[in-house]
């Protein structure tokens, strides 16, 4: 229930933040719109449907659906898998892509469910020899080469 | 053939010059390759749960730019329709969907693997999906330069009312809440204002970045929403896997299979290709609707449930000849009805072709070319997937320890691969995130990428309108077909809140 309460409200907060940010642009008129014309409107659509959902949430109309309990454990294993993909993007371009993608296996491996190291390190080098050959080599996809220089 | 008499002798040379010209296109060897690949990655794809067509088609759109349009358009509707053939697989043998067009099927397609009979209902999905194909295929053949010519005479207002229907169709259909479907389509329409002004080129929402510039990219924003997203979702609740063992034998139905499954699979075909056309997830609708229908029509409903092969015919048949019905809009209109649509539409658009009225008589080797290897296509799956199912079956035991770390990894170079960019690699995980989180309270993905694509055809068509009329709205309602669709969208928006709540696809 309150995490309806809350989508809604940050919805209700996203609709004034763009209607807001959109006046800096010119609005026109409705003979020419301009520029702010479209996105205004769609905020104050916006922020109509965020109301409705609120007054719908706080009456406790709204029910949670799909949302099955999380595990503190599924919880962690879903931080520590973005935080890795984030990685990924801040480390590819300095370290290349056959590291990276290394030590991405890696932390993603040991990171879903811990695996053995030796089957760890076997399946994470042949993932990014594999992928670069198909990938660099077979499909000429341009991948940063980094450290290693390749 | 499909065309007024008069013309009818000259038109069915003509379509027999342009069913020639298509094969011509789709059998070189290239383009039989890709097609190939195309339906063993789609069936790879609705085997495995966890990617959908939609990640897939948005991963390979990327590797798709140096190809010719042709071979990249077969290649990828190969992977939509050969996913509607693999979700079924593993629906029947082992009760886990592996797309949402296949959830159906698992009512009766597992209750039959249960009784041994999973050779037999396989078999049927199989036939039965080439059989209503093969006619999705005709239909669109028939009706998509039909509709194309028709729309040569839309104006502005016909395309805002288009693209405005099509949203509000969807949210009505979607599965969930309206309103949030609604509200889904709304953000999406937001987060297609980012970057230039279609019309004047003044730069909105992109604060000073260089990637924002030409608004959110549909790759990152399609393999977040769908890719990352539901990687997420399976690992929060990665649990020890329940596989059951069947022995598959005997693919091939028998007689009495055949006779209580022709109707159902001719109905499923016909309810799936116009179910197909509207905007929406045609194939996931259609899927429900044929088995509800097969049910009513039964002369033992009650039986449904319990492994009648009726409910794996229809709506198997259902689906895969919606997957052909949903092009017609896009291909003839410009307009795509669905995520999946919408990628499409943006596969075309990197070979700078535009989609819409002018597209078949532009391009009508690429149009028959598609046609005709979606007959290759067809035909392929066929044969490929009845032998293989044994390998299916094991590509399904892979562990997700593997299996999701790889999705992800192929997501990643997906979207780098596209410009080079890392930052498009945050982007796109901002929308897993958002995507993760939304859908955890009721809110799906699909509105949100359909409206990204539409937000800048609705918006240069709703100020090209006003710019006609001078800034009078009644011109939306003086145009006939437009003021059909206006009151269609109404009636679309209106309805629910009179037949109070809105009964739901699922049973």
């Amino acid at each position: 229930m309150r995490s309806n309460i809350a989508v809604a409200a940050v919805l209700l907060a996203l609709a004034g933040y763009i209607f807001l940010a959109a006046g800096t642009l010119p609005f026109g008129t409705m003979r020419v719109p301009q520029t702010a014309f479209f996105p205004r409107t769609l905020a104050v659509l916006l922020g109509i449907m965020s109301l409705i959902l609120l007054a719908r949430a706080l009456a406790g109309r709204e029910a949670l659906r799909g949302g099955e309990k999380i595990e503190t454990q599924g919880w962690i294993r879903i931080a520590v898998t973005l935080m890795t993909l984030a990685g990924f993007a801040l480390a590819l371009e300095r370290l290349g892509f056959l590291l990276t993608t290394f030590l991405l296996m890696i932390s993603l491996l040991r990171a879903i469910e811990a695996q053995k190291w030796r089957k760890v390190v076997v399946v994470a080098l042949a993932t990014a020899l594999i992928s670069y050959a198909i990938f660099s080599l077979l499909l000429g996809v341009p991948l940063p080469a980094g450290l290693l220089g390749i | 053939m499909c065309r007024s008499p008069l013309d009818s002798w000259e038109s069915s040379v003509d379509l027999i010059a342009n069913i020639g010209l298509g094969f011509s296109v789709a059998l070189t060897p290239i383009n039989l390759l890709f097609c190939f690949l195309g339906v063993l990655v789609g069936t790879l794809v609705g085997v495995l749960p966890g990617l959908g067509p939609v990640g897939a088609v948005a991963f390979l759109l990327s590797l798709t730019f140096k190809m010719e349009p042709a071979s990249a358009i077969i290649l990828l509707a190969g992977i939509y329709y050969g996913a509607m053939y693999g979700g079924s697989t593993t629906s029947i043998l082992v009760n886990i969907p592996g797309e949402t067009a296949s959830v159906v099927t698992c009512l009766d397609g597992y209750r039959m693997a249960r009784q041994g009979r999973a050779g037999a209902a396989l078999g049927m999905a199989a036939f039965g999906s080439f059989i209503a194909g093969t006619f999705g295929v005709i239909g669109l053949m028939c009706l998509a330069p039909l509709l194309g010519r028709a729309a040569l005479s839309f104006g502005p207002p016909e395309f805002f009312a288009l693209t405005l229907t099509g949203l509000t169709l969807v949210a009505y259909l979607s599965q969930a809440s309206m309103l949030k479907a609604l509200t889904m389509a709304t953000l999406g329409l937001l987060a297609g204002t980012a970057g230039m002004d279609p019309i004047s080129g003044e730069e909105r929402f992109t604060y000073g970045t260089l990637t924002l510039r030409d608004g959110f990219g549909l790759v990152p924003v399609a393999m977040g929403l769908f890719g990352i997203a539901e990687v997420l979702e399976n690992l929060a609740r990665i649990g020890p896997p329940s596989l059951y063992e069947t022995k598959i034998k005997g693919l091939l139905p028998n007689a009495k299979d055949w006779k209580d499954s022709i109707w159902p699979i001719g109905r499923g075909s016909v309810l799936g290709f116009f179910l197909g056309i509207l905007p929406g997830p045609g194939p996931v609708i259609a899927s429900f609707m044929s088995y509800a229908m097969e049910k009513r029509l039964s002369r033992y409903p009650e039986k449904f449930g319990t492994g009648v092969i009726e409910g794996v015919a229809g709506p198997e048949a259902a689906n895969n000849s919606a997957t052909a019905g949903s092009f017609i809009p896009l291909l003839s209109l410009g307009i795509p009805t669905s995520g999946i649509m919408a990628l499409f539409m943006g596969a075309l658009m990197i070979h700078g072709i535009q989609p819409g009225p002018l597209f078949i008589s532009r391009h009508p080797d690429l149009f028959w070319g598609f046609i005709a290897s979606m007959y290759v296509g067809n035909a392929m799956l066929l044969v490929l997937n009845l032998p293989l199912i044994g390998i299916w079956v094991r590509v399904l035991k892979t562990p997700y320890v593997i299996l999701f770390p790889l999705i992800l990894l192929f997501c990643l170079i997906g979207v780098y691969s596209l410009n080079a960019n890392t930052v498009e690699i945050v982007v796109m995980l901002g929308f897993g995130i958002f995507g993760f989180f939304m859908r955890r309270v009721g809110f799906e993905g699909a509105p949100f990428i359909l409206a990204l694509v539409l937000g800048p055809i609705m918006e240069t068509s709703l100020r090209q309108s006003l710019l006609i009329s001078r800034g009078d709205f009644s011109i939306f309602l003086t145009r006939p077909i437009c003021a059909v669709l206006i009151v269609l969208t109404v009636a679309f928006l209106i309805w629910p809140l009179f037949t109070g709540r809105k009964k739901k696809t699922r049973e």
